[in-house]
C-alpha cells in the first residue's frame, strides 16, 4: 500500500491529467516502499476496492481498460510512479492488449484505479516437474500440463534459501517446485522468472 | 485482536494463490475448499482446515504445530519485510507444507521457515509484491 504522501501524489497526478506526462519527484516506486504501510483497514474476506484483475481489452494513453474475470470492468491508470512487472521489472510499453493483469493502487473518485503496481501475466504455480529438456521445464499444475520456458538472463532458481542463481542443474524430474513466471496469453506456456525448489 | 498482539503467533513463509474466476493457468482454480474463494478478496488458504486437509498438507512433518481453523476464521498476517499487515479469512486448504519442509525465506535479517499460509493476490499484494513469490511473515489469530 502506498504511503499517505504517495497516495496523494497518485491521486493528484491522475486527476490533474499528468498521468504519464512527467517524471515524479517521488521517483519510481520500489516494492519495499510500496508495501511498507503498517496496516490495511479492510474487513477480512471483503473485496478490495484498491485491487483489480482481469484481461486488458484496450490501451488508451496511460489508461488500461480491463475486463475482470468476474465480468467487472476496470479502468487502471499507469503513472511514472507505477511499478510495472512483466516477467521482470519493465516499462509501460511492454503491456499489450490481451495480457492478464493484477493491479494495486488507489481508487479514484470516478472509479478508476491509479496504480501503484501492476503485474502483467504473472502466475504463481505449485507444480511438479515431469520432464526437463533444452530450455524448457515440463510441469504438472492442478492436473494440467504447463510448459515453462527458460529465459536466458532472466530465469533463476532458488534452492531452499539460497540466493537466486541462473544454474538450473539442481532441478529434478518428479520434484515439486513453485514457479513465478509470465503467462503467454491464451496458451499453456509460461516464461519462468523464478523457480523455487527444495533440496 | 490486532495485527501483532496475540500471545502465540506463528512465523513462516507466505505465498499467494489465485482462486475464483481467473485468467490463464488460474482459470480452473475454482472457489476453493470453502467454495467462496476469490482472488480479489482478502482471503487465505490454511493447512489445517479439516482432517482431510491436514492429511494432505501435513505441517507436523515439518515440525509445525498449527491449530485447526475452519472456513471464515480470520488471521492477521504481518510482513517481516515491510511491516505491512493484512487481515484475511480462510477460504481454502493449503499450502502443501510438507512438500517443502525446511525451506527458508529471508528478507534482510528477518527469516522464516516452512510454508504456512497462502494469500489471495489482493491480500498478498497489500503487503508484498506478487513477484516475490515467497515472503516471511508473522501470523496472529
Amino acid at each position: 500500500m502506498p504511503s499517505p504522501d504517495r497516495r496523494r501524489f497518485l491521486s493528484s497526478a491522475v486527476l490533474g491529467g499528468t498521468a504519464v506526462a512527467g517524471a515524479t519527484a517521488l521517483g519510481s516506486l520500489a516494492p519495499e516502499t510500496a508495501f511498507a504501510a503498517p496496516k490495511i483497514d479492510l474487513d477480512p474476506g471483503a473485496r478490495d476496492p484498491n485491487f483489480a484483475e482481469g484481461r486488458i481489452t484496450a490501451i488508451s494513453g496511460s489508461l488500461l481498460k480491463v475486463s475482470g474475470s468476474d465480468k467487472a470492468l476496470h479502468r487502471v491508470y499507469v503513472t511514472h510512479g507505477t511499478s510495472v512487472w512483466k516477467l521482470r521489472p519493465t516499462t509501460f510499453d511492454e503491456i499489450k492488449v490481451g495480457d492478464g493483469l493484477y493491479a494495486r493502487g488507489v481508487k479514484m473518485p470516478d472509479g478508476a484505479l491509479a496504480a501503484d503496481a501492476v503485474w502483467v501475466n504473472i502466475v504463481n504455480l505449485d507444480a511438479s516437474i515431469t520432464a526437463i529438456d533444452s530450455g524448457r521445464l515440463h510441469l504438472q499444475h492442478n492436473g494440467k500440463k504447463v510448459v515453462g520456458h527458460v529465459v536466458s538472463g532472466t530465469t533463476a532458481a532458488v534452492y531452499n534459501h539460497t540466493p537466486a542463481i541462473s544454474d538450473l542443474s539442481g532441478l529434478q524430474v518428479g520434484k515439486h517446485v513453485k514457479v513465478i513466471g509470465a503467462w503467454r496469453p491464451d496458451t499453456n506456456e509460461v516464461d519462468v522468472a523464478t523457480v523455487y525448489a527444495g533440496i | 485482536m490486532g495485527c501483532s498482539n496475540s500471545g502465540a503467533p506463528a512465523y513462516g513463509e507466505m505465498s499467494w494463490f489465485c482462486c475464483g474466476a481467473s485468467w490463464g493457468p488460474c482459470g480452473s482454480a475454482g472457489g476453493g475448499a470453502c467454495g467462496n474463494c476469490n482472488s480479489g478478496s482478502h482471503q487465505c488458504a490454511w493447512p489445517n482446515t479439516s482432517t482431510g486437509c491436514f492429511d494432505i498438507t501435513r505441517p507436523d512433518q515439518c515440525g509445525e504445530n498449527l491449530s485447526r481453523r475452519t472456513c471464515g476464521h480470520v488471521f492477521y498476517v504481518t510482513s517481516q519485510c515491510g511491516g505491512g499487515c493484512v487481515s484475511v479469512s480462510i477460504a481454502d486448504c493449503g499450502p502443501d507444507t510438507n512438500r517443502f519442509c525446511g525451506e527458508r525465506t529471508c528478507c534482510g535479517s528477518a527469516c522464516a521457515s516452512n510454508r504456512l499460509i497462502d494469500l489471495t493476490p489482493s491480500a498478498y499484494s497489500a503487503i508484498a509484491s506478487l513477484s516475490t513469490g515467497l515472503s516471511p511473515v508473522r501470523i496472529d489469530s
